[in-house]
């Protein structure tokens, strides 16, 4: 025993962690090893028979892991173009022009204090930044990326999403109420007035929507516009696009209607007390919103995945790789080394004095530049899902991009004139766009 | 310097002026006792041969024998400054009737002398220190201040409290005083 | 917090906090100011002055009607211009009234001119408006020169007109670029800087400081147009007047910040003559005030300016207005390149100044209104008392009155209009 005590005494804290995490894997392994061999086929049927939970779960986790490195881009992007539209630098510090620096903060936020202020309400308090990063997150589960590529394809999906953006209203809530401030408070409550009001124009703007296709399902909407750009929505329904927007600027709590957070009026809002990674809840969020109310306005009216436009001259590709057989080996094997001398031949005759090396590993870099794009090339021919997700991502990030620069340019509104503005003129603009569509089905007979 | 504006101030206000209207670049000043202050001001601002309508200053002044406020005013009937002087305020207990039925702005001028002199101006409805603590005891531009003594004898938190706290427990009260000088 | 008491007769008593302490003010005795009294709780959370109400204004302000509550804007708080307090009493978003406290920055300034010589008050001055600082300067150095009879030459006199209009560009310049982004607009207050930093550095070349420059010397100016300021300068006002307009327009398009600021804060000529408002304020009320022209000083009779006013007397006017006094700086700085004489640029004084007994006023229009210095000489080389008076703290005092009706957010926007500076405010 003593033995034993002395050392574990010599170990190092690493070797401590190590020594004590080794054979807890160990255990566990086996034990789940165990577990498989026991009740493996029961649970393999118990999934098999309940599949739509196990595609939901999937999404859930999917889509969980990339709100964290699309809250990063979104970050980083904004922190950039803002600054090039200040004539500022912006980050140019952290990695290549500064990319990591969304990152850092993100490592920042983690590892600061996280306190509680006195007289709050620690439930409410630690539970509130949860239910607004949830709601973001659940949202995420509707919206289709590329065809194929969705969480869950719901018959009333769109009616979900709206649910789960009132739902993000009980987390400013709950966060303006239980921080005893009143910075907090009024942070809180103008969040409430503002996102309920604006969730009437929001709805009513995509009911000529529902009118058209006759269903709520995004995934369906999308499918509709398929073929050219005139097939978007934007063209059928303009008012209900440009109304859309602006109640999801609204909703998302973005400038010009960034009213919740004025920092220069309410310090910041329903945030004020919170710090650490309470408030990266709150921080993520907020760019996961962007993301979010950019992917619904590209998906219900600028034709979600769909192309823009037909590829003009249709690719045929027949070239399956396994047919290739034995060829696909010495192909693998032949190509770099010839492609590598292929391209560093250039760099090394350009100049005499370049080193042979230097040539080589200039062709080597340029050769995988090549491969890469040639791969990402076919895979974008060959598969649809890829296609879709590289239309989707453009034109969802030209909105995002529209979102900063709306930042970066508007003042705020006050919010007797946002109140106002919802109600006189969303309101009826939205009914009217409503009403017109009716009229036109009605009218026309058809959809 | 304004001849003109002298000979109607003389006229106007003969026997409320204590001592004669003196006058140097562009300046004129004129002495009244506090007592007719709101009388003469609200004559110059009213009367429209004078017409002073822009209260341009309002200062608080500890001579060493007497507090005087200095009022300066401005006109578009005479390219002169106006500083009328309510002169003769007792250094023990300094009043004067407050201006701002006539200038509602010159609350905070009035404050601010009240502060740094102690001077109260009679009238005036928020008459609390603008700068100092609320629980400031003396006045910092009279010429008596000494700051060393005002130091330990006012009350509060902040650096005194702190001063008062390392003091020898049985310090007599003059060594306490040489003792925040240091410090 | 109770939300109504009687401040004759109910101690002000709040809710602890849980496991906070409650915050005991002692006791203690003294002549001349009201008595704190013994033995009372406040809540730590609640702005309430921890002491009954030393005046009437004090106790109407404090005590609460039916749904209304108190809350601290300031110290620290992102946008008040400096560290001012204010306590604002909201009704809902509303505000009903509210309450400046000052002092947080007061360096007693007054105090320490009296205690240092003639040339040393000077710099004590400038860090008063600190985005401004030769206008604190000059009223002194004016009232100084008053008591001592010197006669400043003419060039000296043409170089204070041409650094204090440049300056004055450039505190307007910023004063928008704040405007915008206390109503949240990022953009225009780095636009703002670009301006302003290029006049600054134009004053560095000149002055040898870029903020606070020392360089009002009794008697003239501290050094000459030197060959780096005149090249700088030239370089700017060639652009001047098309960059001026460019960062403008960002705002004055905008249909946000229009519709915001219309309306907003509007005070009538009488009140603002009442409330003793001078500069460019006041002009927005359309009273063409400006002690340029109404009162002449330096060489300002012989430069060709026009005095814009405007009649709205809302935020929106007050900006418009100091938009259109860059131009007429600019106008300004064109004619005293033209008409600069040539000659010295100090007059003669002796080392040591001992005026005679007396006294002197002196104002200038600084960037936010009338700027005086009065100054008491008793024969020694000290002045006797000096006193200066800010604009910043007279306008400060009128947002009480032009606030209440508003909402919380209209706040900062009609502070920002007012454009005090927090250096000058305190002292």
């Amino acid at each position: 025993m003593t033995t034993m005590s002395r050392a574990w005494g010599r170990l190092t804290l690493p070797g401590k962690i190590v020594f004590t995490l080794v054979p807890l894997l160990a255990v566990l392994t086996i034990g789940l090893v165990v577990l498989l061999v026991l009740v493996g086929p029961l649970a393999l049927q118990f999934l098999s028979d309940n599949l739509p939970l196990v595609r939901f779960v999937v999404a859930a986790t999917a889509v969980l892991l990339m709100t964290v490195p699309t809250a990063f881009l979104i970050i980083y992007m904004e922190m950039k173009v803002i600054a090039l539209m200040n004539l500022r630098l912006g980050p140019d510090r952290v990695g290549p022009y500064g990319s990591l620096l969304s990152v850092v903060h993100g490592l920042k936020v983690l590892m600061k204090e996280d306190f509680t202020p006195t007289g709050a309400d620690p439930l409410v308090f630690t539970l509130a930044p949860v239910v607004v990063y949830m709601a973001s997150v659940m949202s995420l589960v509707v919206i289709p990326f590329a065809p194929g590529l969705f969480g869950q394809d719901f018959n009333v999906a769109l009616l979900y999403f709206f649910a789960m953006g009132g739902l993000s209203v009980v987390g400013l809530l709950m966060a303006g109420w239980a921080s005893f401030n009143k910075y907090s408070l009024l942070g809180g409550l103008r969040s409430a007035a503002q996102i309920v009001s604006y969730e009437i124009p929001l709805t009513l703007s995509v009911v000529g929507l529902m009118l058209l296709y006759g269903t709520m399902s995004i995934n369906q909407i999308v499918l509709g516009q398929s073929g050219s750009v005139l097939d978007w929505n934007i063209f059928k329904q303009p008012l209900g696009a440009l109304i859309f927007f602006i109640a999801a600027a609204a909703e998302a709590n973005r400038t010009p209607f960034d009213l919740t957070e004025a920092d220069s009026e309410i310090v910041a809002g329903f945030a004020t007390e919170y710090s650490g990674m309470r408030f990266g809840f709150f921080f993520f969020a907020e760019y996961v919103n962007v993301f979010i109310v950019s992917a619904l306005t590209v998906s219900l009216f600028f034709g979600g995945w769909t192309a823009p436009f037909q590829w003009p001259f249709p690719v045929p590709v027949a070239l399956d790789p396994g047919s290739l057989g034995i060829w696909l080996l010495i192909l693998v094997l032949v190509v770099p080394v010839v492609g590598t001398l292929l391209f560093a031949t250039p760099f090394w005759l350009a100049r005499s004095s370049t080193p042979g090396w230097q040539a080589l590993a200039l062709g080597f870099v340029v050769f995988n530049l090549v491969a890469i794009a040639a791969v990402l090339g076919l895979l974008f021919i060959s598969f649809d899902w890829v296609v879709g997700l590289v239309w989707f991502m453009l034109k969802t990030y030209v909105f995002v991009f529209t979102f900063v620069w709306m930042r970066g340019t508007l003042p705020r509104v006050r919010i007797d004139q946002l109140m106002g503005f919802a109600w006189k003129w969303l309101l009826p603009a939205a009914l009217l766009n409503l009403f017109v569509t009716a009229a036109a089905i009605v009218v026309l007979g058809s959809r | 310097m304004d001849r003109a504006l002298r000979r109607r101030l003389e006229s106007r206000f003969g026997q409320r002026l204590i001592g004669p209207v003196r006058q140097r670049h562009d300046e004129t000043e004129i002495r009244i006792a506090p007592g007719v202050v709101p009388e003469v001001l609200t004559a110059l601002h009213d009367e429209p041969e004078l017409g002073f309508e822009f209260l341009a200053d309002l200062a608080g002044v500890d001579t060493g024998l007497v507090m005087q406020v200095a009022y300066h005013l401005w006109s578009a009937t005479t390219p002169d400054w106006l500083r009328v002087v309510a002169d003769g305020l007792s250094r023990e207990d300094p009043r004067v009737p407050s201006v701002t039925f006539l200038w509602p702005g010159a609350e905070w001028m009035e404050r601010e002398a009240y502060d740094m002199f102690g001077i109260t101006f009679e009238g005036n409805r928020d008459l609390r220190r603008i700068y100092m603590p609320p629980d400031y005891t003396s006045f910092p531009l009279r010429k008596d201040f000494y700051l060393p003594d005002d130091a330990a004898r006012s009350p509060g938190g902040g650096v005194r409290h702190v001063e008062r706290t390392h003091a020898p427990r049985n310090a007599e009260a003059d060594q306490l005083v040489r003792r925040t000088k240091a410090g | 917090m109770t939300t109504t008491r009687d401040p004759d007769t109910e101690p002000v008593v709040a809710d602890r906090p849980p496991g906070g302490q409650p915050y005991r003010v002692e006791a203690h005795e003294s002549a001349d100011d009201p008595r704190v009294t013994l033995e009372q709780d406040v809540g730590v959370f609640e702005p309430v002055p921890p002491f009954p109400p030393r005046t009437e204004r004090e106790a109407e302000f404090y005590t609460l009607a039916d749904g209304e509550m108190l809350i601290n804007m300031g110290p620290q708080h992102p946008s008040t211009h400096g560290v001012l307090r204010i306590v604002l009493k909201l009704n809902g978003e509303q505000v009903v009234d509210l309450d400046p406290v000052l002092g947080y920055l007061h360096r007693g300034v007054e105090k320490l001119s009296e205690n240092a010589d003639y040339h040393q008050t000077i710099s004590q001055l400038d860090p008063l408006e600190y985005v401004s600082a030769l206008f604190c300067e000059w009223p002194a150095v004016m009232a100084y020169e008053k008591l001592l009879d010197v006669q400043v030459p003419r060039r000296a006199e043409y170089i204070r007109v041409l650094s204090t209009e440049l300056l004055r560009v450039a505190s307007h310049a910023l004063f928008m670029g704040w405007m915008a982004l206390d109503l949240g607009g990022l953009t225009p207050i780095l636009y703002s800087f670009i301006e302003r930093d290029e006049i600054v550095e134009m004053l560095g070349a000149l002055t040898g400081a870029r903020m606070l420059f020392n360089y009002m010397r009794i008697g003239g100016v501290n050094g000459d147009l030197n060959h780096d300021f005149m090249s700088r300068l030239g370089d700017w006002m060639s652009r001047a007047a098309a960059q001026h307009d460019a960062n403008t327009q960002l705002l004055n398009e905008n249909e946000i910040f229009v519709r915001r600021m219309r309306g907003l804060g509007t005070i009538d000529r009488e009140t603002a003559l009442r409330m003793c408002w001078t500069g460019p304020n006041l002009r927005a009320t359309g009273v063409p005030f400006d002690l340029r022209r109404a009162h002449p000083y330096s060489v300002f009779p012989e430069l060709d300016f026009d005095i814009p006013t405007r009649s709205e007397g809302d935020c929106l006017a007050r900006y418009l207005l100091r938009v259109d006094e860059v131009k007429q700086s600019l106008r300004i700085i064109d004619q005293c390149l033209h008409q600069m004489p040539d000659g010295p640029i100090m007059a003669k004084m002796p080392r040591l100044l001992r005026p005679r007994p007396g006294r002197a006023y002196a104002a200038i229009e600084s960037p936010r209104g009338e700027y005086g210095a009065y100054a008491i000489s008793d024969g020694t080389d000290q002045p006797f008392r000096l006193r200066i008076h800010d604009p910043s703290f007279i306008h400060l005092e009128s947002v009480g009155l032009l606030m209440p009706g508003h909402l919380v957010a209209d706040t900062m926007a009609v502070m920002a209009s007012l454009d005090p500076i927090m250096g000058g405010v305190d002292k």
